[in-house]
């Protein structure tokens, strides 16, 4: 089987100098000048009105008390639930308090919303055209040919994908063409970026897509697309849960301290 | 490029440098150099923050041209309606001015700029600094209250609030405020010892013996907290010693005394180790403040004394 013996092609030295070399080089340059144009793009936070954040950090108020209540006296936190809860109920830090039970603004009418789509559709499209415009390249220089072996097997359902120029029923699928050493640097240059660009650069298509996949980001208590009564109404809920266990931090800190003796 | 060097490793060395009058005149001492060379006029987050720090320093020690010259390059940069340049021209303002009617104007002016925009913090928080400085300490409070009606999660200004009701002798709000500081940083060693104090000093101040213990045993907790979170902090050991030793010296024939005085022999054993370290100048024991570690000392031989006799 021609699979077993190891197929060996003689490749030309100069392969590397002249392919693999400007591929990776490219796409170093156009992910800096990606990141730069996102950051150019994007426009100014938004200014928000006094009710709007006073809504918003009244209801990380009632998150803090939730998660630090351990650290006050059991007499002090329940003063504290007894007041915000009977607040989130009645609605007392709502911006706008004749909408209570309306459904929530709809990104598409809503001026804030709009922006925050804009600036989302804004970092996709610095995303994608260069990822388009530089496959398009490939294909139009760098087609018809193997470049190189990879070290791992794969199956044969990847021929088609990494060997495009490529039409030949017996080469090892492991002899793949330039596209998919575009590919390979796609994932790969991520800690070069990271390197020269810092944390958090724009250039980097993975952070954006686990952003995008995680459903709970920072941002989704503020997101014109939720009903700032339903969540206060929540918090309410979970104030009354927690106020069933309290373990005062203070209890017992004089048997730890002193057990910490050496 | 080494001026700029020199500035962030002192700023990180000395956090918060006014709060000590030698950190405050060794860093306005540094200002006129910095100006003066190229590496000001580098646009980097920490050029401005060392602007800042230089701005403030140089207004401590009275070396108003620099301020002013920090200031100008500020606004340059930041443009003058920028709400911290905003509240920087107005703590400038404050500080030179030479009459109560010229610290009058910058209030209205401060009220003026809250009237068109209420969302403007550092106006609000130079607003209430100056009520104070002008004696105002009720509206002061007062225009504190509003501020944290709308912005509960700053914990700088609980505690502001809380050493505001401290001056005024209600201890209880005092401790409130502080809470809320710990609902927010429950790490916060230093807010757990200033509790402490506060509970201690509201009991030494109050009449009743039977809470008078209570009380000292509930700022001996908070002490103690304070220091199981940071092992070396001074204040932490200071209070406790304090406390267990006025504990002690109270009811001298108490069983339960026994966690008592080894909760004071462990304190006079740590402040004597930081004594000892910081006056031999021992590599990595030199942080301390100097005046905390003298008044560690005497208490050490106060105590001394009490118990040799």
């Amino acid at each position: 089987m021609a699979t077993v013996q190891a197929q060996t092609i003689l490749r030309d030295p100069q392969l590397f100098y002249w392919i693999l070399f400007p591929i990776t080089a490219v796409m170093i340059l156009t992910g800096v000048l990606r990141h730069y144009v996102t950051v150019l793009m994007q426009s100014d936070p938004k200014k928000q009105e006094l009710n709007a954040i006073s809504e918003q950090r009244n209801l990380l108020r009632g998150v803090n008390l939730r998660t630090n209540h351990n650290q006050i006296p059991l007499s002090s936190f329940i003063a504290r639930k007894n007041y915000l809860v009977a607040a989130y109920n009645r609605g007392d830090f709502l911006k706008d308090p004749e909408s209570k039970g309306k459904p929530p603004a709809n990104p598409m009418t809503d001026p804030a919303g709009m922006d925050q789509m804009m600036n989302m559709l804004k970092g996709n499209m610095a995303m994608m055209v260069p990822q388009t415009l530089i496959m398009g390249w490939i294909n139009a220089f760098f087609s018809g040919f193997v470049i190189m072996k990879l070290p791992f097997p794969l199956t044969l359902r990847f021929k088609s994908m990494l060997q495009s120029g490529v039409a030949t029923r017996d080469l090892d699928v492991r002899w793949v063409s330039s596209l998919s050493w575009y590919f390979l640097n796609l994932f790969g240059l991520r800690s070069i970026f990271t390197f020269i660009l810092g944390n958090d650069n724009s250039a980097d298509q993975m952070a954006q897509q686990m952003q995008q996949m995680n459903p709970a980001g920072g941002n989704a208590m503020f997101a014109p697309g939720q009903d700032p009564n339903k969540m206060f109404l929540a918090e309410a809920e979970n104030l009354e849960v927690v106020g069933g266990q309290h373990e005062w931090v203070l209890d017992g800190v004089v048997d730890r301290l002193l057990k910490s003796r050496v | 490029m080494a001026i700029l060097k020199l500035l962030l490793s002192y700023l990180s060395i000395h956090p918060s440098p006014l709060r000590n009058p030698s950190t405050s005149l060794h860093l306005s001492q540094q200002a006129p150099a910095f100006l003066s060379s190229s590496e000001s006029t580098k646009d980097t987050q920490e050029t401005w923050l060392i602007y800042e720090q230089l701005l403030l320093s140089c207004l401590r020690t009275g070396d108003d041209n620099s301020a002013r010259l920090c200031l100008q390059r500020l606004s340059d940069r930041f443009g003058v309606d920028s709400a911290r340049v905003k509240a920087l021209t107005g703590l400038y303002d404050e500080a030179t001015s030479n009459s109560p009617g010229e610290l009058e104007s910058v209030l209205q002016r401060y009220q003026d700029i809250l009237k068109e925009d209420p969302t403007n913090m550092p106006i609000e928080k130079r607003r209430i600094s100056l009520l104070l400085s002008l004696g105002r300490t009720e509206d002061a409070i007062k225009a504190l209250t509003s501020l944290l009606s709308h912005s509960p999660n700053d914990p700088e200004s609980w505690a502001h609030l809380s050493s505001l009701y401290f001056t005024q002798g209600l201890y209880q709000q005092s401790v409130f405020c502080l809470e809320e500081v710990l609902l927010i940083l429950p790490n916060a060693y230093n807010i757990f010892a200033r509790i402490g104090e506060v509970t201690y000093i509201s009991a030494s101040a109050g009449v009743g013996s039977a809470n008078q213990t209570e009380a000292f045993e509930e700022a001996i907790k908070y002490f103690a907290r304070s220091v199981e979170l940071s092992e070396w902090y001074l204040r932490g050991w200071y209070g406790l010693k304090l406390v267990t030793g006025k504990l002690i010296q109270a009811k001298p024939s108490d069983g339960k005394l026994g966690k008592t005085e080894s909760l004071n022999q462990m304190a006079t054993e740590k402040l004597l180790q930081i004594v000892n370290k910081f006056r031999r100048n021992e590599k990595g024991w030199t942080g301390f403040d100097e005046a905390e570690v003298l008044a560690a000392k005497d208490l050490i031989d106060r105590d001394e004394q009490k118990f040799s006799r």
